[in-house]
């Protein structure tokens, strides 16, 4: 998954920031409003926390740019205005969530959590499929309820595929939303994080869909026989 | 200090209209009657002065006629007065002739007198008079009517030692019913003209005085919240004091306004570091470090409090009581709902907000009403099981106001507050329950908020076991 995060005080990106990738999150951020519009504008988020009172910029006309321009992406702001006037203009504008100033680091991340999975019409924090589950909350994946070992990009893959059970994902997407923006991509790469995958995890539970990408299947529900 | 209470001013001393009119009435009063009672004493003094010199010309004539026989009795030769009121008796004109000296027979009255005397007598002062001046006297003649007699005495030639007195007398009854109908139809002229004139006068002092009714009228509006400045054309007398009326209005908004961008401006300034602060003291650290983090958390968090509490109450006290406000309550909950079912849309709630009267407006600020319910809604939508409520509903005017009031009711099906910590809660920073997210602020800035309005948070026990509060604010006309 791949967020945007907008704050223009330094040590509060920095220690947000270092927050959301501990938890497993590809990571830009941007300092002001222009620029800010401009990475949500041309890059694709799955989700973009942003503060409202930014240089150059405010965060609502930001978030009203976007929507004008046919973003969706779930938007949770953040607000040291704590009044609900503010909050309603916020959703009014566009925003998902808000989350007033100061802050617990575990409920920015609960909430982030949260609208992604909303985004994708998933209810519980646990995504499930078939024998393979993913507790969004703490980061642990098991089938069949043992624990499976997985490193940070095969995590990010993994959760991105569970977001979108049964939807076929390209190698393109998936790089885009696994990688930060500053990250050295390259393509190649999904293919051997889908690999590491397959192992770990029941064999055809990752579908290879010709030319087009990867498919998480759901109508095949693991059995106990592959073992 | 005490002094005695301020007793209630007469309607008449209150009203610049009622003064203006109450003095107008009273100067025309004075001055129709003095003109009344002066035309009516001029007329009265001409009917008597014509009368008398009628009288006069008559005891003329009676002089003239008057003769004596060979016996020095006097003779009158009625043929020559020719009025007939003479001739007949008691009709009302009468003269008679008393031989006044020589003194020792004393005084003989009516030794000849007219036909219409009859056998009376008319009964005169015993006043000596100077021969030949006329003097006029009131009395009453036959049957007692009330008549103006003029008398003359006189002294002849033929008859050294004797006096005559001549006396004529008219029955004044008819001057005076003339007197009496000329006063009548003055007085019915004077009260018309009084009442053209009290009409003419409350005329003037309606078309005078409405500027400042339209002033009245702008001031309501404002009072109810329909303007937020005086609006009109007024005249030149006033139109200063609504230029600096509408200043003032004008000022309080600016301020106001003012107040509410500083506080937020604080808030942005201060919370943004407490962010920081706190974020830095949360990081895992070594044993040694563990207790200042501890403390450092500790006293961000309160901090935090101070801050929430004192800007939420200086945003509310900039705005209390401003002349000319009006929030349409509908809008304003449904700008409110929608947040709740953005934020809270993992809840899958149903927030009814049917029981909100279209026409219903608060009487005060948007941002205090979005204030005091969103708490109040947040709250419900925390705790809530399946459904939120919100109503609203007119009421008695709150005490101490005499505007209408309103009270809307937010009610959820979670598990509610037990009464005996319901106080507690409404006191500020408290926070029944940690799991939950919130500065635990809430709805002691609601009742805070509500206070300052004039109204009151009640809390109790929803139908179905769930919290119910109730809020008690004014409501604009």
């Amino acid at each position: 998954m791949r967020l945007l995060l907008v704050e223009d005080e330094p040590t509060l990106r920095a220690q947000v920031g270092a927050a959301l990738t501990d938890a497993g999150y590809a990571v830009d951020s941007a300092d002001n409003g222009r620029d800010a519009h401009h990475l949500g504008h041309t890059e694709t988020y799955d989700a973009v926390v942003l503060d409202l009172g930014l240089p150059v910029l405010d965060g609502l006309t930001v978030l009203r740019r976007w929507r004008d321009e046919g973003g969706t992406m779930p938007v949770l702001i953040l607000t040291a205005r704590d009044n609900w006037h503010e909050k309603v203009a916020g959703i009014d504008a566009g925003a998902d969530d808000y989350l007033t100033k100061p802050f617990h680091m575990e409920e920015l991340l609960a909430r982030v959590r949260a609208l992604i999975r909303r985004a994708h019409g998933q209810a519980s924090p646990v995504l499930q499929c078939g024998a393979l589950a993913l507790d969004t909350r703490s980061g642990r994946v098991t089938v069949d309820g043992v624990a499976v070992t997985l490193t940070g990009h095969e995590y990010r893959v993994l959760d991105y595929l569970m977001h979108r059970p049964g939807q076929v994902i390209s190698r393109t997407e998936l790089t885009e939303h696994i990688y930060a923006q500053d990250h050295d991509r390259d393509s190649n790469t999904i293919e051997v994080f889908v690999a590491r995958l397959r192992r770990k995890l029941p064999a055809d539970c990752i579908e290879t869909v010709r030319g087009m990408g990867y498919r998480l299947t759901t109508d095949s529900p693991l059995q106990p026989s592959m073992t | 200090m005490t002094g005695a209470p301020p007793r209630p001013t007469p309607r008449w001393r209150s009203s610049l209209r009622w003064r203006l009119l109450a003095a107008t009435l009273a100067a025309l009063a004075v001055a129709l009657t003095l003109a009344g009672l002066m035309l009516a004493s001029l007329f009265r003094e001409h009917v008597m002065s014509q009368f008398e010199n009628a009288l006069r010309r008559q005891l003329d004539q009676l002089t003239a006629q008057l003769e004596f026989d060979a016996s020095g009795q006097p003779q009158i030769d009625t043929q020559t007065l020719t009025d007939p009121r003479w001739q007949r008796p008691f009709g009302g004109l009468y003269w008679q002739i008393d031989r006044l000296a020589p003194a020792a027979d004393g005084i003989r009255p009516a030794v000849l007198r007219s036909r219409s005397l009859w056998d009376t007598t008319l009964q005169m002062p015993d006043d000596a008079v100077a021969d030949g001046v006329v003097h006029v006297h009131e009395g009453h003649g036959p049957r007692s009517v009330p008549v103006l007699m003029l008398e003359r005495s006189l002294s002849v030639a033929e008859q050294p030692g004797t006096r005559w007195r001549l006396v004529v007398a008219s029955e004044t009854q008819e001057a005076h019913e003339a007197v009496a109908r000329f006063n009548s139809v003055l007085a019915a002229s004077l009260g018309l003209l009084g009442a053209l004139l009290a009409i003419a006068a409350l005329a003037q002092v309606s078309m005078g005085l409405a500027p400042l009714r339209a002033l009245q009228t702008a001031l309501k509006r404002v009072r109810e919240g329909q303007d937020t400045r005086l609006h009109g054309n007024f005249a030149a007398e006033i139109q200063p004091l609504i230029d600096d009326f509408n200043g003032v209005l004008d000022r309080n908004a600016e301020i106001v306004a003012r107040a509410r961008t500083q506080a937020g401006n604080l808030a942005h300034a201060l919370k943004t570091p407490l962010t920081v602060l706190s974020q830095a003291a949360g990081q895992p650290g070594n044993e040694a470090s563990a207790p200042l983090a501890r403390l450092v958390q500790e006293q961000t968090n309160t901090v935090r409090r101070q801050v929430d509490w004192h800007l939420a109450r200086a945003r509310a006290a900039g705005a209390q009581r401003l002349p000319g406000l009006r929030t349409p309550l509908a809008p304003t909950v449904a700008g409110l709902v929608r947040v709740m079912q953005r934020v809270h849309a993992d809840r899958d709630l149903s927030i009814d907000m049917a029981g909100i009267p279209p026409t219903l407006s608060f009487a005060g600020e948007e941002q205090d009403l979005q204030e005091m319910l969103g708490n109040l809604l947040d709250n419900a939508c925390k705790w809530a099981r399946h459904t939120v409520r919100i109503q609203a509903q007119k009421h008695a005017p709150m005490p101490g106001t005499n505007g209408p009031g309103l009270q809307l009711e937010v009610v959820d099906d979670g598990p509610g507050i037990a009464p005996d910590v319901r106080q507690a809660v409404l006191a500020r920073g408290a926070r029944l329950d940690e799991s939950m997210a919130g500065s635990g602020l809430g709805l002691a800035i609601v009742d805070e908020l509500a206070q300052l309005y004039g109204g009151r948070l009640a809390l109790e026990t929803a139908p179905g076991g769930g919290l119910l509060a109730r809020l008690t604010l004014p409501a604009a006309a």
